[in-house]
């Protein structure tokens, strides 16, 4: 092996419209090197991991790859110099099939004018022998699980002889079993001489096998920290400058009868048999992997996923919920995973997003929308989220991911809702906002709202919740209760079964037979 | 498990759409055959073929536009500006071969599909209403440059009458002729091609990859521009062949016709499964949707329906088709949890 | 107050470039044809050629703002009024002096519950069963066609009734009834879309479907009653026609569907939804009967004027193509975009640049 880095960055920047995304970065990256790219959105990783790849050409700065300085037109150069990246979306095609989209970079950069179905499944059966998975050729990608399609993008990666590999938070869908592969995988790649560049804005398994944390913030390298020398504390502090901590929360509340309860809940495929409680200041939280079935009970419980058996209850009387403007009538609000699509209308401003939910609010007397009480309820929702844009006629995509979601929490404040049902609240959302929509919710619930938390990340969890349900697989394999929430060991356990529920669910299966 | 020769010459299994098309046709086909046994012969066959020609021809190129993920209104009109441009040309420049005025209407169906496929790359504009603007002016084009007289059986090229009437081979069949049209190889041949280009060349699986998702393609490096050309030219060239097969079929030139023809094509061609949303599409279901369309246009008559029903059995057939396949597609969505719906 | 002035003029910026065109293309359209067209009498034949139009196109602004199409809006003008015809035609009902009047009713009523009818099955068909809008009308388009050829033959259907085409030649005052009519149903729809919470729903319906769902909105019965209004504009639409022709023919005006679409894309319509208004909607409907009147006068080809029509239509959407992409600099790109994009960092330069180096077809 020799010995000089694989990739050189000198001094590498960029703007776009007056805002300096990169500036005067320097990082190499070994050959042989696993590297992972830490920092909050906006920090520059995206940026670039973009200018690496071709995408955007440097202000300023030199890239030196291989030995050589590059200049990349198009990100097809970067390509077939053997620079890969897999975005989070894995930029897959649906339609087509494994072998098709194993093979189709290949045969793009071959240039020849005729595909063949022969040579496309030797290109896919070679690429998948590599990283030992037997995948269906024929079948399209729209039917396998997102392990899978990921292994098949990884195929795709080295189909083009990649030397450098990056890959945009690759475990954020994956099981535990699932990421042991990957790593696994990577590894494999890693004794062939490949580097490997993950990118990842939390603390994330992939840590364990990295050589090297680089951190970026506000479009500059901070520093590069061995995986042994990071904690979550630390590693928020390299992110944002500063050290963030997060207030637990008490419930003090004394009203016990629940607010919502749901008993053996079921729909095949998505979850089964869950039974829970809310009472006015809970704070439960909802975990578990991707898949593991939490969301699907969100939008069970919000009209958009019908149980097939089971009973949901409100204040003690037995609902059905089949709608959400039946769930709001009942007093449900959810704030969806998907902020974008979901939860905002970005085109619009802030107070007609502030006001979609609340429409019947705004009348005048006449029956007719009132444009001044629209901007008043505009006015006081984002006062009370704190949104930091005090502008209503601002349009919401100009808004930061943080405000944006301070600003769909408040187009629901104003139904005071007896239940709020977030689902991962804090998706893209940077450390310094994370806590002010933290407060927020503790303060809603201290008022009487039953709340429920949706999140995989354990610190988030153990920093919201006052009760916790741990899903796998449909199932609740664990359920905290307020005493053992506030346990000392509580979060390392908590850690250990998100990570690894189906050794719990063993453990359990031998506690109960022991007993 | 024994593989059909569907399945081994295509390597696919039918679709379900596929499937349920067949079924209808049989059963349609069972019932007009059931009430006038006479309609179940070859000459009903080879008369399909000779009235279904251009229509399928059309219908191919709609499906490839659907499958790189738009949808273009502007075919007829570009053939009948082909192929009324070419026939004015070559009777002003005494040409009368029957390749020259294919090849001059298919080169100026490329031109003008090329007009398309900029428009929508550099505005990136819904293609509906591009194509609907260009439709217009094509067409008002040429009524302006060339004027909109009509020629009949006389003044039409001999070639053209010759290749209009011209069969493949004929014989008598109580007491009547049968036989096949020329235009029976013309249709085969588009459709092999067509199969080859989507299937086994490299820029038909760009017309997959497109479809399927423009953003990952562009990101491997794929060309929309080139992709985009590709397919509105394509459809270009085949709307000035069937401009040329038109006219010959009819032995009368009339460049006000054809207008509105483009609707029930690309009915025909979502009948046939083809999605609006890109990346899905197969000829075999398209064929399936012609023929459902030439069926009605055909043998309604034979049910005791004049030609006044054909557009009411067809609508129906197609809101409750497309009712189908989309309310099945909802259900999959609501199981799934799909919200967004294109 | 000039702030709010300049911002007002900032924000609505097509808006004033729309009314401009309007006044200078009128303006050079006087000087050329002067009182041909302009005497009372050429202004008076041109509001009543606009009523019957003039509905089509709010039907159709209604639909592209809910970030759909409807294809069907000719043939179920076309069915609305083959109805009505056939119900003062004779044929069903014999035409007495006595009944002239009841027949006069039962034809409006007809027109307009044939029209709502038509909205409804659209509205079903989209929102229960989930067909894409450009398709589901297409398919109704060519059945309320079909369904008007099965009832006429394609015949002509000739009214009996004789006071029904006084609709189209009554005034009030110096403006004819029909127009009025027009001008009162634009300041209704005007103030349901821009005053009542229906309204709101159908903008951020075509802003964003699935928001407007998780928001607890009835999304569904949102778009049943768009298309369902759309339905009456088009019965509307199809008592002008009958009124003024005295009869009625499948397939009649063919052509007013693409120039349903210029209008609203000319007026400034997000060819994807959520954004538009009537005002503007208003405007560009003068500036097309001005420009489609003066080229009658010039005894233009209906052919030519179907190319200024369609190259009117391509070239407005390129104007505003880069009108939005010049000040747009640095803003999302969203508007244009067609599938979904993930998000990526916050900067909003960061979005646009990535889409540059992707610009890619859109659906339609």
């Amino acid at each position: 092996m020799i010995s000089t880095p694989l990739l050189i960055a000198k001094n590498l920047s960029i703007s776009f419209g007056g805002i300096q995304a990169l500036r005067g970065v320097n990082l190499e990256i070994g050959r042989g090197e696993i590297l992972c790219l830490a920092g909050e959105n906006g920090s520059g990783k995206s940026t670039f991991t973009k200018i690496v790849s071709g995408v955007y050409t440097p202000d300023s700065g030199e890239l030196i790859y291989d030995g050589e300085s590059v200049s990349w037109g198009r990100p097809r150069d970067a390509g077939a110099a053997g620079i890969q990246v897999i975005y989070q979306d894995l930029s897959l095609f649906g339609h087509l099939s494994v072998a098709e989209n194993i093979a189709i970079n290949r045969t793009l950069h071959d240039g020849h004018l005729l595909v063949s179905r022969k040579k496309m499944h030797e290109i896919a059966a070679a690429q998948l022998a590599r990283v030992g998975i037997d995948l269906p050729l024929d079948a399209p990608i729209s039917t396998l699980s997102m392990a899978n399609r990921q292994v098949v993008a990884i195929c795709r990666a080295l189909s083009m002889d990649a030397r450098l590999l990056f890959m945009d938070e690759p475990t954020t869908t994956l099981t535990a079993l699932e990421v042991d592969r990957l790593l696994k995988i990577v590894l494999e790649l890693k004794r062939d001489g490949l580097s490997i560049v993950f990118i990842s804005h939390k603390l994330d398994e992939v840590f364990t096998v990295a050589d090297r944390i680089t951190i970026f913030r506000n479009g500059a390298h901070v520093g590069d920290f061995p995986a042994a020398e990071l904690d979550e504390l630390s590693l928020g502090r390299h992110m944002t400058g500063r050290d963030v901590t997060y207030q637990r929360y008490h419930r003090a509340q004394v009203d016990e009868a629940p607010v919502i309860s749901v008993q053996n809940l079921s729909r095949s495929g998505h979850y089964k048999d869950v039974s829970f409680s809310v009472r006015p200041g809970d704070i439960m939280g909802l975990t578990g992997l991707l898949g593991s079935g939490r969301t699907e009970i969100a939008l069970s419980l919000f009209g958009l996923n019908q149980p097939d058996s089971g009973t949901i209850a409100i204040g003690g009387s037995p609902v059905k919920i089949t709608s959400p403007w039946q769930a709001m009538k009942h007093g449900i609000a959810l704030l969806p995973e998907d902020r974008q699509v979901q939860g905002l209308f970005v085109n619009q401003s802030v107070a007609v997003n502030a006001s979609a939910t609340t429409l019947d609010r705004i009348l005048s007397k006449f029956g007719t929308l009132s444009a001044s009480k629209e901007a008043v309820l505009a006015d006081q929702v984002v006062e009370a989220m704190g949104v930091n844009n005090k502008t209503t006629s601002t349009l919401v995509s100009n808004l930061s991911g943080g405000n944006q979601q301070k600003v769909v929490i408040g187009k629901w404040l104003f139904r005071s809702p007896a239940v709020f049902i977030l689902d991962s609240p804090t998706i893209g959302i940077d450390i310094g906002a994370k806590a002010e929509i933290y407060d927020q919710i503790h303060r809603l619930a201290q008022d009487g709202m039953a709340v429920i938390f949706i999140s995989d990340e354990p610190e988030e969890i153990v920093a919201n919740c006052n009760l916790v349900l741990v899903m796998h697989d449909g199932a609740i394999v664990e359920s905290y209760s307020e005493e053992r929430v506030s346990e000392p060991g509580f979060k390392d356990e908590l850690i250990r079964i998100i990570s690894d529920p189906d050794s719990d669910v063993t453990n359990a299966k031998t506690e109960g037979s022991n007993a | 498990m024994k593989r059909s020769p569907f399945v081994r010459l295509f390597n696919r299994p039918l679709t379900s759409m596929e499937k349920m098309l067949l079924g209808i046709i049989i059963l349609y086909i069972a019932i007009v055959t059931i009430k006038s046994p006479q309609f179940f012969s070859l000459s009903t066959f080879f008369d399909l073929f000779r009235s279904g020609s251009g229509f399928l021809i059309l219908a191919l190129g709609a499906l490839i536009v659907f499958i790189s993920g738009g949808i273009d209104v502007s075919f007829a009109a570009i053939a009948i500006v082909s192929g009324y441009s070419s026939v004015l040309l070559s009777i002003a420049l005494e040409i009368d071969n029957l390749l020259f005025i294919v090849f001059v209407s298919i080169v100026i169906g490329v031109l003008l599909g090329s007009i398309n496929a900029l428009l929508i790359y550099f505005y990136n504009l819904p293609t509906l209403i591009v194509t609907l603007g260009t439709a217009s002016v094509f067409h008002g084009a040429m009524a302006i440059l060339l004027g909109m007289k009509t020629f009949t059986r006389t003044d039409v090229p001999k070639s053209m009458l010759d290749f209009g009437s011209a069969q493949l081979f004929s014989f008598e069949v109580d007491g009547a002729r049968v036989g096949l049209t020329v235009m029976a190889p013309v249709v085969v041949a588009v459709i092999v091609i067509t199969w080859f280009l989507l299937y086994r060349t490299r820029i038909g699986r760009s017309v997959f990859a497109v479809g399927s998702n423009a953003e990952s393609a562009s990101r491997i490096g794929m060309s929309i521009l080139f992709t985009r050309l590709f397919v509105y030219t394509y459809v270009g060239g085949l709307s000035g062949l069937v401009g040329i097969i038109y006219f010959s079929n009819l032995a009368y030139i009339n460049p006000a016709a054809f207008v509105g023809t483009e609707l029930p094509v690309i009915a025909a061609v979502v009948i046939g499964g083809t999605k609006l949303s890109g990346g899905e599409g197969t000829i075999f279901g398209t064929i399936l949707g012609v023929l459902l369309w030439q069926l009605f246009q055909n043998t309604l008559i034979r049910l005791g329906f004049t030609a006044s029903f054909n557009d009411l059995f067809f609508g129906a057939a197609l809101v409750a088709i497309l009712g189908f396949i989309y309310y099945r597609q909802r259900q999959a969505n609501k199981r799934a949890l799909v919200f967004s719906t294109n | 107050m000039i702030n709010t002035v300049r911002k007002m003029l900032g924000r609505d910026r097509e808006f004033m470039v729309l009314v401009a065109t309007t006044l200078v293309v009128t303006a050079i359209l006087y000087v050329l044809l002067g009182d041909r067209l302009f005497s009372l009498g050429g202004v008076q034949s041109m509001s009543i050629q606009v009523s019957e139009f003039g509905f089509l196109a709010l039907a159709m602004g209604l639909a592209i703002l809910t970030g759909g199409i409807d294809l069907s809006i000719v043939a179920a003008a076309g069915l609305a009024g083959v109805m009505a015809s056939l119900v003062m035609s004779g044929l069903i009902i014999p035409v007495t002096d006595d009944n002239q009047g009841m027949l006069f009713v039962l034809g409006i009523v007809v027109a307009l519950v044939t029209g709502l009818i038509t909205g409804l099955l659209n509205g079903i068909i989209i929102a229960k069963l989930s067909v894409p809008p450009i398709l589901a009308t297409l398919g109704t388009g060519i059945l309320f066609q079909g369904i008007g050829m099965a009832l006429t033959s394609g015949n002509s259907v000739s009214i009996k009734v004789v006071a029904f085409s006084q609709i189209a030649t009554l005034a009030i005052g110096p403006a004819p009834l029909v127009f009025v009519l027009l001008a009162i149903t634009f300041v209704i729809v005007g103030f349901i879309l821009k005053k009542t919470r229906f309204g709101r729903r159908v903008y951020l319906f075509g802003e964003n479907e699935v928001a407007l769902r998780f928001s607890g909105d009835r999304s569904e019965r949102t778009i049943i009653l768009t298309y369902a209004l759309i339905g009456l504009l088009v019965g509307l639409a199809a008592i002008v026609i009958i009124a003024r022709a005295n009869s009625m023919r499948v397939g009649f005006g063919q052509s007013y569907l693409l120039q349903a679409i210029l209008v609203v894309v000319l007026a400034g319509f997000n060819p994807f939804g959520g954004r538009g208004r009537i005002i503007s909607l208003a405007f560009a409907l003068v500036l097309l009967q001005v420009l489609s009147t003066s080229m009658t006068a010039f005894e233009v080809s209906p052919y030519a004027k179907n190319l200024v029509w369609g190259g009117m239509l391509l070239l407005v959407m390129a104007l505003i193509h880069f009108v939005r992409k010049g000040r747009k600099v640095g803003a999302k790109p969203q508007d244009f975009s067609g599938g979904t994009t993930p998000p990526t960092g916050s900067f909003p330069a960061l979005r646009s640049a990535r889409v540059k180096t992707s610009s890619m077809g859109v659906r339609s």
